[in-house]
């Protein structure tokens, strides 16, 4: 085996098919979607090069890509936080249960393995004026709010909405990552901590939190990205609306490209959305410093 | 043998089975086979127009056994446009798809996704092409060129309750200050007066399409930009729909068009306005509606534009200029304009049909259509849905959401115009 991977034409020739189906799926797209993003291109017609007026367009004059950032940074932090933080928090609860880890386990991961543009119709119909929530408030005497159709405020209620129903939908996904790398923590290390003392509480802050944090870079990374690129729920709830309100850089992509023929524009709109996730994820690595411990 | 090993073959041999199961079905070589893309699920829906489409499919697949075959390419109205817009930019545009009039035929129309069929239609389909309605091809012709044909059109009225109107004892209102005092006079006897939904722009649109026009708003002198949106009659007309809007019913924001519709066919709003598309709809899901279903014409406003001009629309076909099977096309939109199909589309569907000399038995119709057709026999002119007879697809889209806005509160008329105004300066003045 070693002798083969000392050998460069056999190490050529085990990476080519991968290296080549990279360039042709990731590469050569994302270098086309560069260029589109630099073209007035309708599809339909040869595109036409027009430097970054797009881009121009996108940052000083469209204020629907201004509501999509916004509303996909605060996707992204809210997410993130909230994701992250109950997530751990269930983890550390199943794993510290007797019994009944595997049901609970299950009933929190459900949501994560069920069609989002299911779940999507599902709540709008939960949140819809005339059935669901409202209906039950409305038996209570309560008259409740329009879900999905406020407007107000900096960011509106529908957008809170779509919020809390992904961290429903991805707690599950969250918290079983957690609990892979906390069930493989060595469970000597935590009774030596008690040996000497330790309360639980200790025991989280001192062994835990440190061990797991390679998979806080990975879970919060992975979070991050998936909130930016946001696109099935907010299209399966509010398609934007009102008046694009709800709009997500993912949806405005959508629109611009397959309801508007832009797809110069979606392109360009796109290419910010690569940035921001590789922004992000190098933030990411930045900020929370990852410790080795030896085994 | 193992059980494991049993178990694989097994396994296998059922997966291999499914496969097969599902695959797609396989012609002779020599049936010409060809998509049609519809904006509606064939086999769920409940709307009669649909079901009547359904049968073209069915009925030409049976009477061209063993020659031509369509295969329907469906998906629900508000991911159509999308949908089809992807399949054409992906070189994989359908053999014939159902189009609105307006700023998306333009698109595909000027990329050479449609067929010019002049030449099939005025020398090779005389006949066919001489059955249809006179002026029936004028907003579906491009510099001289035929690119669709027509299935039916419809017209937006509003539609009243008349027992509701009885038990208030008020008359169909002819201006709109008669209109505001009879909603008032609903509201007071416990009624939601119209049904609108906010949920779904375009049913918001039409109302302001139609205060719009009412109160004078030129179309073609604001293309031309010799009027602007912020002018004074697009912001009366916008004062009209919020001073309208208060009628709608509690939830008018955040209905679907679907539950606005069944708003009104249950019961608990005296008024819609909407396309006579929706007669199939309401006698679809609720056929004994129809007897206390009336139809007006949406009132004109005291001194200003004609009270007589009509929202119509077509529903169209366009046939891919890439097609391979253009006799097949041919055979399958003529199916669509047959006498069978064009008396099901009036008796039965409710919507005009496209072609003269056609015999209605307007007892076996809706009776709604009759109402309908009267009042198109003293309408002075037509339009188009504003959303759709706007310069792009986008501006339909900006003035849809300005009238949201404007809806919700979000907005003043002046501020909700001015946002069309801006979209106008930036994008189709320029």
């Amino acid at each position: 085996m070693d002798k083969i991977l000392r050998n460069k034409k056999a190490i050529c020739i085990f990476i080519a098919p991968s290296l080549i189906m990279f360039v042709l799926v990731l590469i050569i797209p994302m270098v086309q979607m560069f260029y589109y993003s630099l073209c007035d291109y309708a599809a339909l017609t040869p595109p036409n090069f027009i430097g970054l007026d797009n881009y121009k367009k996108l940052f000083f004059n469209d204020s629907t890509f201004r509501i999509a950032l916004k509303n996909s940074i605060f996707f992204m932090i809210f997410s993130g936080v909230t994701q992250q933080i109950f997530g751990l928090l269930l983890a550390v609860l199943l794993t510290n249960i007797p019994r009944g880890r595997n049901v609970f386990k299950n009933i929190f991961y459900l949501p994560c393995v069920l069609s989002s543009a299911a779940l999507g119709l599902l709540w709008a119909f939960m949140f819809n004026p005339k059935i669901g929530i409202n209906n039950l408030l409305a038996k209570m005497g309560i008259e409740g709010p329009l879900w999905l159709m406020e407007s107000t405020g900096f960011i509106v209620l529908p957008m809170w909405v779509i919020a809390f129903v992904a961290l429903w939908q991805y707690l599950g996904q969250n918290m079983m990552l957690y609990m892979a790398q906390i069930t493989g923590i060595s469970r000597d290390i935590y009774e030596a901590a008690s040996i000497d003392g330790a309360s639980k509480v200790k025991a989280f802050r001192y062994i835990t939190l440190p061990l797991i944090k390679p998979m806080v870079v990975t879970s919060l990374s992975l979070n991050c990205i998936g909130s930016l690129k946001f696109f099935d729920l907010v299209y399966n709830m509010t398609q934007g609306g009102p008046s694009h309100r709800t709009e997500v850089l993912a949806t405005q992509l959508y629109a611009e490209g397959f309801n508007y023929f832009k797809y110069g524009y979606a392109s360009a709109i796109s290419v910010i959305l690569l940035v921001m996730c590789l922004i992000v994820t190098l933030l990411v690595k930045k900020v929370i410093k990852v410790e080795t411990y030896e085994g | 043998m193992s059980k494991k090993k049993m178990l694989s073959v097994v396994l296998s041999a059922a997966i291999a089975a499914g496969a097969m199961a599902v695959s797609v079905p396989v012609y002779a070589d020599d049936v010409e086979e060809i998509t049609w893309m519809f904006w509606d699920d064939l086999e769920a829906t409940e709307d009669l127009i649909s079901q009547g489409y359904k049968e073209v499919v069915d009925r030409f697949n049976k009477e061209y056994e063993g020659k031509y075959h369509v295969t329907p390419i469906t998906t629900n109205l508000e991911e159509y446009d999308g949908k089809l817009n992807a399949l054409i930019a992906a070189g994989q545009t359908p053999d014939v798809y159902i189009c609105n009039p307006g700023p998306n035929m333009d698109v595909y129309v000027e990329a050479g996704a449609a067929a010019d069929l002049t030449d099939i239609l005025e020398n090779q389909e005389t006949e066919w092409y001489e059955s249809f309605t006179d002026g029936i091809f004028e907003r579906l012709t491009y510099d001289g060129k035929i690119m669709a044909v027509p299935t039916n059109y419809a017209a937006a009225c509003t539609y009243y309750n008349t027992e509701i109107f009885e038990e208030v004892g008020v008359e169909v209102p002819t201006t709109y200050d008669e209109l505001l005092e009879v909603c008032q006079k609903i509201k007071d006897a416990g009624y939601d007066p119209i049904s609108c939904s906010g949920g779904t722009a375009w049913c918001l649109s039409m109302i302001a399409g139609y205060l719009c026009d009412r109160q004078g708003v030129d179309l073609n002198a604001i293309a031309d930009h010799s009027a602007n949106w912020t002018d004074e009659v697009c912001i009366e007309a916008g004062k009209k729909l919020q001073e309208l809007a208060q009628y709608f019913q509690p939830t008018a924001a955040g209905d679907s068009n679907d539950q606005a519709v069944a708003n009104f066919y249950n019961g608990e709003a005296a008024m819609l306005v909407q396309g006579s598309w929706v007669i199939a709809q309401i006698n679809g899901n609720k056929p004994e509606f129809e007897e206390k279903c009336g139809v007006f014409q949406f009132p004109g406003i005291e001194g200003a534009n004609d009270p007589n001009r009509m929202i119509v629309k077509t529903d169209n076909l366009l046939m891919s200029s890439k097609t391979e099977h253009q006799d097949a096309c041919i055979a399958f939109m003529k199916m669509f304009t047959d006498e069978t199909a064009q008396k099901y589309t009036a008796e039965v569907g409710g919507k005009f049909p496209v072609v003269k000399d056609l015999e209605i038995d307007y007892d076996a119709a809706p009776a709604q259509l009759k109402y309908v057709d009267d009042i198109m026999a003293t309408a002075t002119g037509t339009f188009g849905f504003y959303n759709e007879s706007l310069d792009s697809v986008e501006a339909g889209d900006c003035f849809d959401n300005a009238m949201v806005d404007l809806f919700l509160g979000n907005q003043t008329p002046e501020e909700a115009f001015q946002t069309v105004q801006t979209f106008y300066e930036d994008n189709v003045w320029e």
